[in-house]
């Protein structure tokens, strides 16, 4: 819900709630003062019986009212002289319709006899009375709120702007980019508040993340030497005379691992470096040529595994750094023979600005996303999980569309070079 | 060349490191001296003449590359090997403008050191001359081409590669990792193709014995293999 609407709907129902509840009660004193007005006349009515009665010692004509009717009936005992009054609804002769009234019932004695007297008064004229006067109170009130949802309207959309900026910029706001977050102007103390807030959490969070970065680049190198070491203990170690088979197999063992965890550090130090934009030199680079190069380059990789490769390679050139080409196309190669099975197939797609890499593998289709995650590998690879993170962050870097499907038997990595500045 | 003794230095302030150089390089009749600051680099290199010296970058009390430019400056012909923790290209091109020869990353394999020494070596101390010998064998470094008793045997570029990288380091046990890095390079995410060195190796191995080479090529049970006489 937003924010207008949210705070719309709980005005709505104050003001509801409220103009019912004072139209009520308004109503209410209106009715009791009129039922007031209403009673005092029909008791001057009385007054004036009761006077003639008294003068006269006999009752006045019924017809003799002008805007009451007057009833008087013989009764035989005196209950009680009190006076009573109650609404009623009575027909109304002249108008020929019934109309709700106000009736004044009491006793009186002449020469010996009861009577009661019923005296109705019609309250048509002062309910219409009434209607006109909440109508003339509340139709202004009920415009009145209108108009102040219409300006709060009005007035919130504006207010927002500034919001709706800072949102705007919040979006675009890109941790691996250099461009810090621009804030917006505006005079509104809260929105400052807000503007500056964000610029300080964006300032600290780019100089964290540039310190992780950092860390992650000192740690890889500073691993290196002591894997230098490590390597250069186990060449020496190779070189006994006495090396018996298990602790060949032993040495071979623990020369996979340090390859492997060599192979880690340089492809952590790697991320790092595209990260940075450390690799910007760019020249034009042939990749049609680039790829066959590539293609006699892994020839025994790919004949030792028994693959079948189909090539489509058309002319084109693009504008790049060599390096992260070359990355970008070897580490291509590795996914589609490393995860293929022997006697397996794959098929390099090159058309103007589109390279397409299918392959058979062991596995079934991968999650189109997670497959570009760091360390995300399946049980039987034996790679560093980096691969494609590498991959993945070449293309972020160079505005290059990046997409993985599993279709028919064959994963496929598609790149779309299509930003004009990559296209010579 | 492995014939001769050469004079090596290596600067490096990793002790461990510089132990297994020393006794790689010195096992093969080579002279070793080796200095672990800046400013015994600085003094060995003013008084002596090396063949090639093994150059760190980062010293506890100084920069390598300070060490290579006051080679330059006192006009030293010394080659130079830089090995360096640090794989990057800006260094690298610094290094080499500076007149280092080759410049090696952090972790390295020692047959992968002592093959590009040599290799600086041949191309400082005998110019011209780009031919390795082993009795019946021969590979011209820069032609690229093998001869077998004076016969050319054809070799795919990395089949040449992994015979000289063999020779230079002969009778020395290379392991099939470090066999992968100097093939691949560091590239390509092939850590896991240990077992296709096999592969290239049966068929040098082939190849020369069908051109009537002896077999050289020993195998160290399944870690490596070694290139040399007996």
């Amino acid at each position: 819900m937003k924010l207008f609407t949210s705070y719309n709907r709980i005005l709505a129902v104050i003001t509801l709630t409220g103009l019912l509840a004072i139209g009520f009660l308004f109503y209410q004193t209106l009715g009791q003062y009129i039922n007031r007005q209403i009673e005092d006349h029909l008791y001057e009515e009385l007054l004036e019986v009761k006077d003639f009665a008294h003068v006269k010692n006999i009752l006045p004509s019924p017809d003799g009212f002008n805007d009451v009717v007057v009833e008087y009936k013989k009764t035989n005992m005196v209950s009680d002289s009190s006076k009573l009054f109650a609404d009623t609804v009575f027909y109304n002769p002249k108008k020929k319709h019934k109309e709700s009234a106000r009736y004044l019932k009491t006793q009186l004695v002449i020469k010996s006899q009861p009577y009661e007297i019923i005296i109705t008064a019609s309250k048509f004229e002062r309910q219409e009375q009434i209607k006109s006067i909440i109508l003339i109170i509340l139709l202004p009130v009920i415009v009145l709120l209108l108009v102040l949802w219409l300006a709060n309207r009005i007035l919130i959309r504006r207010m927002w702007l500034p919001f709706r900026q800072l949102l705007t910029t919040i979006k675009a706001f890109n941790i691996n980019q250099e461009k810090v977050f621009e804030p917006i102007r505006t005079n509104i103390e809260e929105f400052k508040e807000l503007n500056k807030a964000i610029l300080d959490v964006s300032l600290k969070v780019k100089s964290d993340y540039r310190e992780i970065k950092l860390f992650t680049e000192n740690a890889s190198h500073e691993m290196m030497t002591p894997l230098a070491v490590i390597n250069s203990k186990l060449d020496t170690m190779l070189q006994f005379n006495n090396l018996g088979k298990e602790e060949s197999e032993i040495l071979a063992d623990l020369y996979k691992a340090t390859s492997k965890l060599t192979k880690l550090n340089q492809s952590l130090l790697l991320l790092v470096k595209i990260d940075n934009n450390q690799l910007q030199a760019r020249e034009e680079i042939d990749m049609k040529t680039l790829l066959e190069e590539k293609l006699s380059y892994f020839h025994e990789l790919i004949q030792k595994r028994n693959l079948k490769v189909k090539t489509e390679i058309s002319e084109f050139t693009i504008y790049a750094n060599r390096s992260l080409i070359e990355i970008l196309v070897n580490n291509l190669f590795s996914n589609a023979i490393r995860h293929n099975y022997d006697g397996g197939s794959f098929q390099i797609t090159l058309t103007e600005g589109t390279l397409i890499f299918s392959n058979t593998g062991t596995q079934t289709g991968l999650h189109p996303v997670k497959i570009f995650e760091r360390f995300y590998k399946d049980n039987t690879s034996d790679g560093t999980g980096l691969g494609l993170a590498i991959l993945k962050q070449v293309c972020l870097r160079q505005n290059y569309k990046l997409s993985y499907q599993y279709e028919q038997g064959q994963h496929q990595f598609k790149i779309i070079f299509d930003s004009h500045e990559n296209i010579f | 060349m492995p014939y001769l003794r050469m004079k090596f230095l290596i600067v490096e302030d990793e002790e461990g490191l510089r132990k297994s150089i020393d006794q790689y390089l010195t096992a093969e009749g080579n002279i070793c001296d080796w200095a672990s600051t800046y400013e015994q680099g600085y003094q060995k290199l003013s008084i002596y003449d090396y063949d090639c010296v093994l150059l760190d970058l980062t010293l506890p009390d100084g920069e390598g590359l300070q060490l290579l430019k006051h080679l330059k400056k006192i006009n030293k012909a010394d080659g130079v090997l830089i090995i360096s923790a640090r794989n990057s290209l800006d260094q690298k091109i610094e290094g080499l403008s500076l007149g280092a020869d080759d410049y090696l990353i952090k972790p390295f394999h020692l047959s992968e050191l002592y093959a590009r020494v040599l290799a600086i070596v041949r191309r400082r101390n005998f110019n011209g001359n780009s031919l390795l010998r082993f009795n019946e064998l021969e590979i011209d470094t820069i032609s690229k081409e093998t001869k077998v008793n004076g016969q050319l045997v054809y070799f795919t570029r990395k089949e040449f590669d992994l015979l000289l990288y063999f020779m230079a380091n002969k009778n020395k046990v290379i392991s099939k990792s470090a066999a992968v890095v100097h093939i691949w390079g560091d590239d390509a995410d092939m850590a896991d193709s240990f077992d296709f060195i096999y592969t290239h190796i049966k068929n040098v191995r082939k190849k020369l014995t069908d051109s009537g080479c002896k077999d050289y090529f020993q195998s160290v049970y399944g870690v490596g293999y070694k290139f040399g006489e007996g």
